[in-house]
């Protein structure tokens, strides 16, 4: 198991400089012109831009910037370790806004993946033990509207009808949690549940299939009719076993949701990762889109590892190479 | 334009409303008397700074006014009011608005007495601070985004090159006086001096900051607020500074009261100061931006407000609440003179006789976000003069094109060789064309290929954002023909600023603000590897530009650019000028008073109040 952990390990880093030389090759290849343009206003001198090249390091060439960035990124630079740059935009470090744009985007896909669990694992369970009854019927015509509605349309009409008409909550914007935690839930309780229902809708499915699966299996049949509870026969072997698959997919789900949050964030005016990277692409910001994108890249990897790990833990069956 | 629009912070919205929005009649004032106190809250989907709010270098008109209106004064400044008025210069810093000696070579300006900066600085503002104003825009690591509006000042390049220590044209005989001495007479030095790269600046914290932007966080006031967290900054060495908490280019701009604002060194008819506090914020949501105004929980925006949020007003008897200014601005299609077809001046008279503007200003929200433009320069730039306002070269009834008149250009072209009106040849189609993929630019697209198609010319329309769009448009080699949704502000009002757009020395592989190529020269195009075509001349304005700017300020200066205007117009047709801008406002019910910045085209936020009362 060591072997396999520091194996993949190995491949997170090759991942990494992968995604990280496409982003850079994607900001350069892209029609979008010289980038120092962006921010030598509107009618640049030669000389304004050439200061501003040389200010953003774009006076070297695509290689050789690309190397300084990871020379960067391993040594640290002016602002420590690892070394992230500064943002074009606002000159300010990268370091401490990815750090603090990040803790508002795990809040938001800790939270909604909590909900997405609570919901969907229940309605999956209760699904599978009555198919094809009413509820289950129910469930999978929710489901479907669920995962059919676009998130910035679900978003809006949360924010309509919970924050606008009824005032029930709170409209847009974050309050940090050491701040003021009744305000902190407020805010966050529309963002959660806007991420989260498409995904239970999708997790109740898979666990009334898996359990579906699971309850057909002869050890099963074996329990009952060693007399077993039902209840017993459910929670103990029955749910066990279908959870497997589901944890592996929460781990890849919650890594891929990291960078992927931008509607939510934008429709919520939360300033999580997802936005930022979203401005910074349109505004030809590379240092940001580079954070968010090794973020997300080191997410996904190492999670994958975690729920790789997870499944042969939960499954004895299943043992890595 | 490249991105003037987004500089301008004019984000059009979609048209749909235009009967309602024509209705709309708003006027730019609000109710005239406001009380004290309270918050003025601004919300944005961007602040879009240039230069993170660097006085030295930033170059967008949301910055400006904020400039103008809370923290910086200049030694002239203007009164920030709508119209006319609002263009004209009145001392700020400075006693009086001087006249030049020594043959226009020579400004004198003696400053106002008891002018202090905010804390951290605190102290009196002399004329020294002047000085590093100077300084900073003179030095190139500064990269200051409009330093070459003071080249005319001596020794300016000098101390740029590092050959002198100090800017040989700025004296200052004492604390109170500064004097410019100037390499050639500049008739628009006012104005020049009436951008915040202008302003004051405290050399014992300026000399800190040695990148582009780096001043931004940390800007130390001589209005009548200041950066929250001023006061807790700690400029005893500059290792000790730290950025303004009250600035997070991310999230929020929050200027409270300057305790060392003196009001009798200022004029209530420049600024009234009543809000106790301003709070710019961002919100990533645009239309719960103006949900929240209408909902009192906001006050304004930087973004223009959608057309379904100004019906929505209308309809329910609040249009009180949509405020708009001419902001001194145009919106045009860009022709490239050395690409085909529109090398042929027939080819681009035709292209301006067909355009249905009014059309174009539907897509933009309909006339209340602009009027029909003619002419390059807006009326008002040239004080509505009797000689420009009507003037239309090419006209068509209700602004829709003129099919007829475009065709009899057509047939003069080389690209009809059919003389059936229509541009036969190859040349004409998928003529490749830059487009930007704003909502309201998107929704020029449609009409602009429905009036071409009339002539036999066919787009290949590539989409991009704003600045892309503007990237590829002003790199010389990508040789793009045509150009969609171009926008041009002025930077103070004055016709020159507009003029530059056509000069062969603003022509630049990169950055290029002269799309057109007015005035290139075969050996400059070899340079910068365009070819002209065969037998084809350039025209060039240049000898007439130079004329008009050495004539000092008034109705003789004035008459030579609105010749130059019509020259352009029908001797060079470089652009299809189909708008004059306006900035539209939404503001919110606990808004008491409201006014039009003319100088910066936004918000006057000296002359705004707030009912704290009617806030959520």
């Amino acid at each position: 198991m060591g072997r396999y952990i520091l194996r993949r390990l190995m491949w997170t880093v090759v991942v990494v400089i992968i995604v990280t030389l496409i982003t850079f090759v994607i900001f350069y290849v892209l029609p979008s012109g010289d980038p120092a343009l962006r921010f030598a206003g509107k009618e640049p001198t030669a000389q304004v831009l050439a200061q501003v090249r040389t200010d953003l390091g774009l006076n070297h060439s695509v290689a050789v910037q690309y190397l300084l960035y990871l020379k960067r990124l391993v040594l640290g630079d002016r602002y420590g370790w690892p070394g992230l740059g500064f943002s074009y935009s606002s000159g300010a470090a990268i370091a401490p806004q990815l750090w603090q744009r990040a803790q508002i985007t795990i809040q938001l896909v800790l939270g909604a993946a909590v909900l997405w669990m609570v919901i969907g694992i229940p309605v999956g369970v209760f699904s599978a033990l009555r198919p094809r009854s009413r509820f289950d019927r129910a469930s999978l015509f929710v489901g479907l509207v669920f995962i059919s509605t676009p998130v910035f349309w679900l978003g809006l009409l949360m924010l309509w009808l919970f924050s606008s008409t009824l005032g029930w909550l709170q409209g847009t914007g974050y309050v940090a949690f050491t701040t003021d935690p009744v305000q902190w839930a407020a805010h966050m309780l529309m963002p959660w549940i806007t991420l989260s229902l498409a995904f239970a809708a999708i997790y109740a499915r898979m666990v009334r299939s898996n359990m579906l699966d699971t309850l057909g299996e002869d050890y099963i049949r074996t329990a009952r009719a060693k007399g077993l509870p039902e209840r017993r026969i459910v929670t103990r072997h029955a749910l066990r076993a279908s959870l497997v698959p589901i944890v592996t997919l929460l781990a890849v789900d919650i890594a891929t949701l990291v960078g992927g949050t931008v509607i939510v964030e934008t429709v919520f005016n939360l300033q999580g990762l997802g936005s930022w990277v979203l401005n910074g692409a349109l505004n030809q910001d590379l240092p940001v889109t580079l954070a968010v994108t090794l973020v997300a890249t080191i997410a996904v990897s190492l999670l994958s590892l975690v729920a790789d790990i997870l499944y042969a833990y939960m499954d004895p069956r299943v043992r890595p190479e | 334009m490249k991105s003037r629009l987004t500089a301008l912070g004019l984000g059009l919205c979609v048209g749909g409303a235009a009967v309602l929005l024509a209705a709309c009649g708003s006027s730019s004032s609000s109710t005239s008397s406001g009380t004290r106190g309270g918050t003025y809250r601004v919300e944005a989907t961007d602040f879009g700074f240039s230069n993170n709010f660097d006085p030295t270098g930033e170059y967008t008109t949301n910055a400006w006014g904020m400039y103008r209106g809370l923290l910086i004064r200049t030694l002239v400044g203007y009164k920030m009011i709508a119209g006319a008025a609002g263009n004209q210069l009145v001392p700020d810093l400075a006693t009086s608005v001087p006249t030049a000696t020594d043959g226009g070579l020579t400004w004198t300006f003696t400053l106002k007495s008891g002018v202090r900066y905010a804390p951290p600085v605190n102290r009196v503002i002399t004329s020294h601070d002047i000085v590093t104003a100077f300084e900073r825009i003179a030095n190139p690591a500064l990269a200051a985004q409009y330093g070459f509006y003071y080249t005319t000042i001596a020794g300016m390049d000098t101390y740029a090159s590092g050959k002198a220590k100090t800017i040989s044209g700025i004296t200052t005989p004492n604390n109170q006086t500064v004097v410019f001495h100037l390499t050639t007479p500049t008739p628009d030095f006012l104005y020049r001096l009436s951008l915040p790269a202008a302003g004051p600046i405290p050399q014992e914290v300026s000399k800190c900051f040695t990148t582009p932007g780096g001043y931004g966080r940390d800007v130390v006031s001589s209005g009548p607020y200041m950066i929250q967290g001023s006061d807790k900054v700690n400029i005893a060495s500059c290792s000790t500074i730290q950025p303004m908490a009250g600035f997070d280019p991310s999230s929020k701009l929050i200027m409270v009261r300057n305790p060392n604002y003196n009001p009798s060194t200022d004029s209530t008819s420049m600024r009234t100061a009543l809000p106790n506090e301003f709070a710019f914020t961002i919100n990533s949501n645009q239309a719960d931006i103006f949900n929240r105004i209408k909902a009192g929980q906001a006050d304004d925006s930087l973004n223009a407000p959608p057309a379904s949020a100004v019906a929505t007003l209308v309809a329910s008897n609040q249009k009180q609440l949509i405020k708009t200014g001419g902001a001194d601005a145009t919106k045009y299609i860009s022709m490239n003179l050395t690409q085909a077809p529109f090398d042929d001046i027939h080819v681009r008279k035709a292209v301006n006789l067909i355009m249905d503007k009014a059309g174009l200003q539907q897509a933009n929200g309909g006339p209340l976000f602009g009027l029909i433009a003619t002419h390059i320069v807006p009326d008002t730039m040239y004080n509505n003069d009797s000689a420009i306002t009507g003037y239309n070269p090419y006209p068509s009834a209700n602004n829709a094109g003129d099919l007829a008149a475009a065709q009899a250009q057509m047939r003069q072209s080389k690209y009809d060789p059919k003389q059936d009106g229509l541009c036969d040849t190859s040349a004409c189609k998928n003529v490749f064309t830059i487009a930007v993929n704003t909502s309201q630019d998107l929704n020029e697209i449609p009409v602009v290929q429905s009036a071409l198609a009339k002539l036999g010319i066919t787009l290949n329309i590539r989409q991009l954002t704003p600045s892309a769009a503007s990237g590829v448009v002003s790199t010389v080699s990508r040789n793009v023909p045509l150009a969609l949704s171009q926008g041009f502000a002025k930077d103070y009002a004055d016709p020159s600023t507009f003029m530059v757009l056509f000069e062969s020395s603003s022509i630049a592989p990169t950055g290029n603000v002269n799309a057109s190529l007015v005035g290139l020269t075969p050996a400059l195009a070899q340079q910068l590897g365009v070819t002209i075509p065969k037998d084809d001349v350039i025209p060039s304005v240049d000898a007439q530009a130079a004329a008009c700017g050495k004539i000092p300020t008034g109705n003789a200066r004035t008459t030579c650019y609105i010749n130059l205007d019509k020259y352009l117009m029908e001797n060079v047709v470089p652009w299809v000028p189909y708008l004059s801008l306006n900035q539209v406002h939404m503001i919110s019910p606990a808004v008491t008073m409201w006014d039009y910045d003319q100088s910066s085209d936004t918000t006057a936020y000296s002359h705004v109040a707030v009912n704290p009362a009617k806030q959520s």
